[in-house]
């Protein structure tokens, strides 16, 4: 059952909404991979979603790595064992942590129905799409105020989950990668019938400037 | 009225008879009444008892009990503070100590605790344990749109080419003949040089020098050159032998006689040596064999000064001091075609590293052409005047250039670029004709060997990768510019060491 027909019945169930919330992060995490030029720009390649062009990279060994993890995190989010993800981008050579995007998910509860209120109307796509659109358009926009990165970097994936989640052998545990001194920008956030996703971006504060 | 036991004590001492008897009373009173708490007269010495609980934490800690701290400021060692998470691990800390199990209130109490601090107890951080992949390209935004403050980017770079030599050794006995080819570059970066009647090798890496051979009586060394692989040494003697020696071992493998007259020049091709001789013959030797004169190729009425293999083996230039030059295909006897614009002795021959069919030809004194051709076509495609005598010809496989050596009048190395044909730089090189040059093995450096006793080494084609990063002058002074070359271009890792300037004797 696809999803869109899921959402043209009625409300989203759980597992339907951790596809859109995970195809969400990747299309989203890449996408902060091109801005910020962690991989050059021959190695991405413009794919339509969500009626916006959004840069996806084409290199075999990043796309499997990207799934690799989305798998993990799509099935904690089905069984809500996650609730944060956030995405690091590290200095190769320094290991230090330059910028840190930040996304929080909540499982929204069931509506407690009052006698005599209508349940809330099941989220429409035009409304989610719009959401989810005005985050990328932001993800986009933070160049403005992000700083330039000149160094090679990579990236890291971390998740908060429940310590009674299932983690394959694959994840280990980690420190939460936080920057010193950082400053914190909030982005927009989304949210399916069943999930809530929020977005923040913190980046180190230039030292040259104060 | 101080509360102090200390200072209690203390008056105690100091008080007068009277008063101490008095107040040893009180003293013994207050021991006798301890156990019962009663309002604050005098507090016994050495404690603040009686309503203890409430005195003892009024107070400053006195000396003696120095040693308490409050229970949670332990300091430890902790790797990265600004990092880390700071009330969770305080907390875990403090948690790990207890061994009380947790009944339902504690539990819903700790909860409480570490909502009101900010910290998840039941959350683990977890990081996907792969890598992620790395992309070795540069992001052309960045090389692109880089302010022009850093130069990191190869383009920026400029090429140094020294005047004056990177090294020089000393090199007498020369033995000054036109027709002669006294010095060849092996592979393993061995220099081999005829001088007189001795064969000398120098070992750029290392700079050690032996000698390899010493020839009998009034015979002279006419030719060497290395094998490609550069395990083997071939001789070209005065009296037409030519010797095989393995340079590992320094012992000579075979002679092959035959010769007439003295063997001028020589080319290998893999297992096939030619000789040009003096008499104008050129022989094939197959240097396995026994019977290893496998073809005689005669088109030359004077000597054989100039010869060369193609690097595919296909075809063998030829020029003699009859002014020809003379293309032969391998598999056959006679000559492709000849050539005879050249006025003078051809002894220059070179073939093109990037363009298989082009070869460049130098004519003597008389003639001072480079000339170039297309040896599929047998056209003529440029020539140069180089003004002097051209003694031998150098392509670069790194750029598009070509380096002539020459004699009479300035004895100097010219550097041309290729198609353009315009002089880059000339560098005086000798004082007398520059008689022999060699290529070293990693194409950057040029080694020319003249009378003056001296065999120098020139860095002209140094790769562009060390330029751009910059390198530092190590021995060579710079010296001013004459044409494009200014400043430094030695590397310390480069071939050559340059701690050790060495002679040869």
């Amino acid at each position: 059952m696809s999803v869109q027909a899921q959402l043209t019945k009625g409300k989203i169930t759980l597992k339907g909404s951790a596809r859109i919330v995970t195809e969400f992060f990747m299309y989203g995490i890449n996408s902060i991979l091109f801005q910020r030029g962690i991989y050059p720009v021959e190695e991405f390649e413009v794919k339509k979603k969500y009626g916006l062009d959004i840069w996806v990279s084409n290199d075999q060994q990043v796309q499997k790595y990207l799934e690799k993890i989305m798998n993990s995190v799509e099935e904690w989010l089905s069984m809500g064992k996650i609730n944060k993800l956030v995405l690091a981008v590290n200095s190769r050579e320094a290991r230090e942590t330059l910028e840190r995007w930040q996304f929080d998910i909540q499982l929204v509860d069931e509506e407690v129905v009052v006698a005599g209120e209508q349940p809330k109307p099941p989220k429409s796509e035009k409304a989610l799409r719009l959401e989810i659109q005005a985050i990328f358009r932001q993800i986009a926009a933070s160049v403005s105020f992000l700083p330039i990165i000149e160094e090679k970097c990579t990236f890291n994936i971390l998740v908060y989950a429940d310590s009674d989640a299932e983690v394959p052998t694959t994840w280990t545990d980690s420190d939460p990668l936080h920057i010193k001194n950082a400053e914190q920008v909030r982005l927009r956030s989304f949210s399916t019938d069943a999930h809530r996703v929020e977005a923040m971006v913190a980046y180190r504060r230039d030292p040259d400037l104060c | 009225m101080s509360e102090n036991p200390q200072k209690v004590l203390h008056s105690g001492s100091n008080a007068t008879v009277g008063q101490a008897r008095t107040q040893s009373r009180a003293l013994k009173d207050e021991r006798l009444a301890r156990p019962s708490p009663r309002s604050v007269g005098r507090p016994g010495p050495g404690s603040a008892d009686g309503t203890a609980s409430a005195l003892r934490p009024a107070g400053p800690p006195s000396p003696r009990s120095k040693k308490t701290k409050p229970a949670a400021q332990y300091d430890r060692f902790i790797p990265n503070r600004s990092a880390m998470d700071m009330a969770s691990s305080q907390f875990n800390i403090a948690r790990a100590d207890s061994d009380i199990p947790l009944d339902g209130a504690s539990i819903a109490y700790q909860e409480e605790v570490a909502r009101a601090c900010g910290v998840s107890i039941n959350k683990r951080i977890l990081k996907f344990k792969e890598e992620a992949p790395t992309s070795e390209k540069d992001d052309l935004r960045q090389v692109y749109s880089r302010p022009a403050l850093k130069s990191s980017a190869p383009t920026g770079a400029k090429r140094r080419i020294l005047n004056t030599p990177e090294r020089v050794l000393d090199a007498p006995d020369l033995v000054d003949d036109y027709y002669l080819n006294l010095l060849d570059w092996s592979l393993g970066n061995t220099l081999a040089i005829g001088l007189d009647q001795s064969v000398y090798l120098w070992n750029a890496t290392t700079g050690d020098v032996n000698s390899l051979c010493q020839l009998e009586g009034e015979a002279y060394i006419a030719s060497v050159k290395w094998t490609a692989d550069g395990t083997y040494l071939a001789i070209g003697t005065s009296e037409g032998d030519v010797q095989i020696w393995d340079a590992e071992s320094q012992s000579k493998i075979r002679t092959m006689a035959g010769h007439q007259a003295r063997v001028g020049v020589m080319s290998w091709e893999r297992h096939v040596l030619s000789s040009g001789c003096q008499d104008g013959s050129i022989w094939n030797h197959d240097v396995r064999i026994a019977n290893h004169k496998t073809a005689e190729l005669i088109a030359h009425s004077s000597e054989v000064c100039g010869l060369t293999w193609r690097s595919d083996g296909a075809l063998l230039a030829s020029g003699g001091n009859d002014n020809l030059v003379n293309i032969w295909d391998a598999r056959s006897a006679v000559p492709k075609f000849t050539k005879t614009q050249h006025t003078a002795a051809v002894r220059a021959l070179a073939w093109s590293p990037w363009q298989l069919n082009l070869l460049a030809s130098g004519g003597g004194s008389y003639d001072r052409h480079v000339h170039f051709w297309n040896t599929t076509t047998t056209a003529r495609l440029n020539s140069i005047d180089t003004g002097s005598q051209v003694t031998s010809i150098q392509w670069s496989s790194e750029y598009r250039e070509l380096a002539t050596s020459h004699g009479f009048p300035h004895n100097h190395l010219a550097l041309w670029s290729y198609p353009a044909l315009t002089k880059i730089v000339d560098i005086p090189a000798h004082d007398t004709r520059v008689l022999h040059t060699a290529m070293s093995p990693d194409g950057q450096t040029i080694a020319t060997a003249a009378c003056d006793e001296s065999l120098k080494f020139w860095r002209i084609f140094e790769t562009r990768s060390k330029c751009g990063k910059g390198s530092k002058a190590t021995s060579s002074v710079a010296a001013a510019a004459s044409g494009a070359g200014v400043g430094t271009g030695a590397s310390a890792a480069g071939i050559l060491d340059m701690s050790r300037p060495s002679h040869i004797r």
